[in-house]
């Protein structure tokens, strides 16, 4: 099982609501400071106030580790977290150029490039989350979740 | 000199708009020690220097933003601006706080506040990132709404990450309730848009990647658990769903919901505009300030009907008392609509409510008729009418012009006994709690140091009767009058802390949602918090007396400014009438000079005057204080103290 952060909703209750609780925690955890543009997890608001969670989705074809010209990204076969390795590390940047989601960016002061490393088993933004809907999870599982409460609302949920 | 305390960036900027002149001052340790923040600087600042009897549009009166040494962290609900100035609508101190995410970006972009003096020659906004601050031409922003100049900010930087905090065309034509407005969320009453508007400042834009650092690692566990505190109150789950309009169907059942201009304290259509059919209807998403675990905000969305297409960040319980109840509409989605346009103009949705229903109810009783209203007939629940008011309003025209300066200057425009049905506390407009329903806001009220108002007391614990929370805070020996909203007994005691903690929140700057109501934390929690941020080593009794500085030199102000007992009093109808429902038979008349005799014994104030005495003054380091009140002669005789 490969966990990752995932954004499990139930509306209108527990949703996302943009409060970036999640950001000033992983700041803090990872850099002692409380500072979102060191955050590796990003809230991503629209004009229309929709709000939505954007970190490292540890994806299994990382194109942040094919783009980076110095092997600085790589990926722990064993839990298939996504690292970067901060003394290879160049800046150029091209990482976050690829990452179709955003997820990944560079460190304002350290001009390295940040992203999401489960904070080493037990995530901060999880663990702030006020909504609870941000999960570290196997998305396999979530989607058990998922197909659980579809079956329930459409088919019936029992007594 | 670096400032030795966390928390704080260490750095504030004075703004003067007349010269275009920008300077960086280190903020000094005593300010910190003494006055903790927000709210606190502010009432300092203000106190220093703004000259007695100054005219609030002078370019001499000050404009402060201000934020707190937990704003930006972790903290829950440390995302809120505080701003001060002298107020144009009621020409005493005036202050306004909102939520939303502008004052962390503002620390982070290098800044723990913004004093600005003086007028710009021609529209101005600032523009902070990143450690500088420059003055921008806003002329192609003026006459814009505040939606539409975040929005044009934003892209003209071409960066979405941009916070702004201003004003919309009320501001700019001094409406005397107009607000500031960042992202929909409004630092609202006191009129400190108009402020902003005399001088020539649109707005401020912020933008920071600096950090916010704390004392101790150990803040971040011990604000965690915090979140948690709040999160497992009893009362916090209805106010996360319905955010403040979860109050809508309890206070009207016990007849605290101001309606038709405070003739009565029930709404027989309350049920079509509670936090029920908001969120069957009109909900989109619910929305959250930065760092809070509540989220009390909502994005609505009217989908049919005349004012479909109406989309707005949140109403709150004021607004939907103010624009429905009072002026008896029953109709949501015109409130809805009139609560984006109260945003978008950036006007207070209090003192207009309280505006217009002042004007149905001197028409009602012909004191002004269709040729004083350009031909309109101001009916009783009128939503066309209501929306109507609200443009001519922001945009000073025809009756909108009169209404624009407050019920008080309106009434003594109409004359004819109008001034029986303007419904104010030292000039602002009164916010939706009928005191005679809940008796602890007779004298909330009329305390507050900004005029009518429940923020500044804001006694909850007797609404309905929140005894655990009486309890936990209290003790049991004050059951059962403490939590009975029918009685007087032990609310100036209540309402004394409540002025006090308050003040602390608005300087630390925490949201008033989990100090105060739900009733989740408290002064030991604030205490430690505070001082593990900052590295002050803060005690409960210096806290409070931090609290007490600032709420003494905000009346100080305020009596300087001419302000006494005389004043602190409810509008006749509620001295002299009888309220509705489970207030019936009750006048705040007796009571009011009860409570405030019980409230200025607390305070150490002189009861004959109102006025703080010398003791008290110097118990809170404030002798120079206390030597200029006695210079003007507003300092109470000595030795005449209570036997």
């Amino acid at each position: 099982m490969y966990k990752r952060i995932a954004l499990i909703e139930n509306p209108p209750i527990n949703t996302c609501v943009g409060c970036r609780t999640c950001e000033s925690a992983c700041s803090f955890w990872h850099e002692r400071a409380f500072n979102p543009e060191k955050s590796r997890i990003r809230v991503t608001r629209t004009e229309y106030g929709i709000s939505y969670p954007i970190t490292c989705r540890q994806c299994f074809k990382a194109p942040c580790v094919d783009a980076c010209p110095t092997r600085a990204i790589h990926r722990n076969a064993e839990t298939g977290v996504v690292l970067v390795s901060e003394g290879l590390c160049i800046g150029c940047g091209l990482c976050v150029e690829r990452c179709p989601f955003g997820a990944i960016v560079l460190h304002p002061d350290k001009k390295v490039a940040i992203k999401c490393d489960l904070c080493g088993g037990t995530p901060a933004c999880v663990k702030f989350c006020p909504e609870r809907v941000l999960r570290h999870i196997d998305v396999n599982v979530a989607a058990q979740g998922r197909r659980r409460s579809w079956v329930e609302s459409k088919v019936g949920g029992g007594a | 000199m670096a400032l030795r305390y966390s928390g704080y960036v260490g750095k504030y900027l004075r703004v003067d708009l007349t010269s275009g002149k920008i300077s960086e001052v280190h903020l000094e340790e005593q300010l910190t020690r003494l006055y903790l923040g927000g709210n606190g600087f502010g009432t300092k600042i203000l106190w220093d220097e703004v000259p007695v009897g100054v005219d609030p549009f002078d370019p001499e009166n000050r404009l402060i933003f201000s934020t707190g040494p937990l704003t930006g962290t972790v903290w829950p609900t440390a995302g809120r601006l505080e701003v001060i100035g002298k107020s144009p609508l009621t020409g005493i101190y005036g202050d306004a706080n909102a939520g939303g995410h502008f004052a962390p970006e503002l620390k982070f972009a290098g800044y723990d506040m913004i004093v600005f003096q003086g007028k710009s020659k021609k529209p101005v906004y600032l523009w902070v990132e990143d450690g500088r601050a420059e003055l921008r031409d806003a002329s192609h922003l003026w006459g814009k709404g505040t939606w539409e100049a975040e929005r044009t900010i934003r892209k003209d930087h071409g960066d979405g990450g941009i916070k702004v905090a201003g004003i919309g065309q009320a501001g700019e034509n001094r409406v005397r309730f107009a607000g500031i407005i960042t992202s929909g969320r409004a630092a609202a009453r006191t009129g400190l848009g108009a402020v902003m508007g005399s001088k020539n400042l649109k707005c401020v834009a912020a933008r920071g990647t600096f950090d916010v650092g704390v004392a101790k690692d150990e803040f971040y566990d011990y604000a965690y658990e915090i979140h948690q505190q709040i999160l497992a109150n009893e009362y916090t789950p209805s106010t996360s769903r319905y955010g403040t309009l979860g109050l809508v169907n309890p206070m009207n059942e016990i007849s605290r919901f101001p309606t038709k201009n405070f003739q009565r304290g029930d709404f027989p259509y309350a049920n079509e505009i509670s936090g029920e059919i908001l969120e069957k209807k009109f909900l989109v998403r619910r929305v959250g300030c930065y760092a809070c675990p509540i989220s009390c905000g909502r994005t609505v969305a009217v989908r049919d009907g005349p004012y479909k297409g109406t989309y707005t960040e949140g109403v709150e319980y004021e607004t939907i008392n103010a624009l429905g109840a009072r002026t008896w509409n029953r109709d949501m989605a015109s409130i809805l609509k009139g609560d984006l346009l109260c945003d978008e103009y950036g006007i207070d949705s209090i003192s207009t409510g309280g505006v217009i229903a002042f004007a149905m109810e001197c028409f009602e009783n012909g004191i002004i008729s269709e040729g004083d209203t350009d031909g309109l007939k101001l009916e009783w629940g009128n939503p066309e009418i209501v929306l109507e008011l609200i443009e001519k309003i922001a945009k000073r025209e025809g009756i909108g012009n009169v209404l624009a300066e407050g019920v008080v200057r309106a009434a003594k425009k109409f004359g004819k006994g109008a001034e029986y049905y303007a419904m104010h506390i030292k000039g602002m407009e009164m916010s939706a709690q009928d005191p005679r329903s809940q008796q602890s806001y007779i004298l909330a009220h009329i305390t507050g140091t900004r005029g009518a108002d429940h923020l500044k007391g804001f006694p909850c614990i007797d609404e309905t009767g929140y005894v655990d929370a009486a309890v936990r805070r209290y003790g049991e020996q004050y059951l059962p009058e403490i939590v009975d909203g029918l009685s007087t007994k032990y609310k100036p005691m209540v309402v004394k802390d409540g002025e006090e903690l308050g003040a602390v929140a608005d300087s630390a700057i925490v949201c008033k949602f989990g100090t105060h109501f739900p009733p989740a934390y408290y002064w030991p929690e604030l205490a430690r918090g505070i001082s593990l941020a900052t590295g002050m080593q803060l005690g409960i009794a210096e806290l409070k007396e931090i609290g007490e500085r600032i709420y003494n030199l905000q009346r100080c102000f305020n009596v300087r400014e001419g302000i006494g007992r005389r004043d602190d009093t409810q509008p006749r109808r509620i001295l002299v009438e009888s309220g509705t429902g489970r207030a019936k038979g009750h006048a705040a008349g007796p009571l009011q000079e009860l409570m405030l005799d019980e409230y200025y014994e607390l305070r150490r104030w002189d009861k004959k005057t109102g006025w703080p005495t010398r003791a008290k003054l110097e118990e809170l380091g404030l002798k120079n204080v206390a030597e200029d009140m006695e210079k003007m002669g507003r300092l109470p005789a000595r030795g005449k103290r209570r036997r």
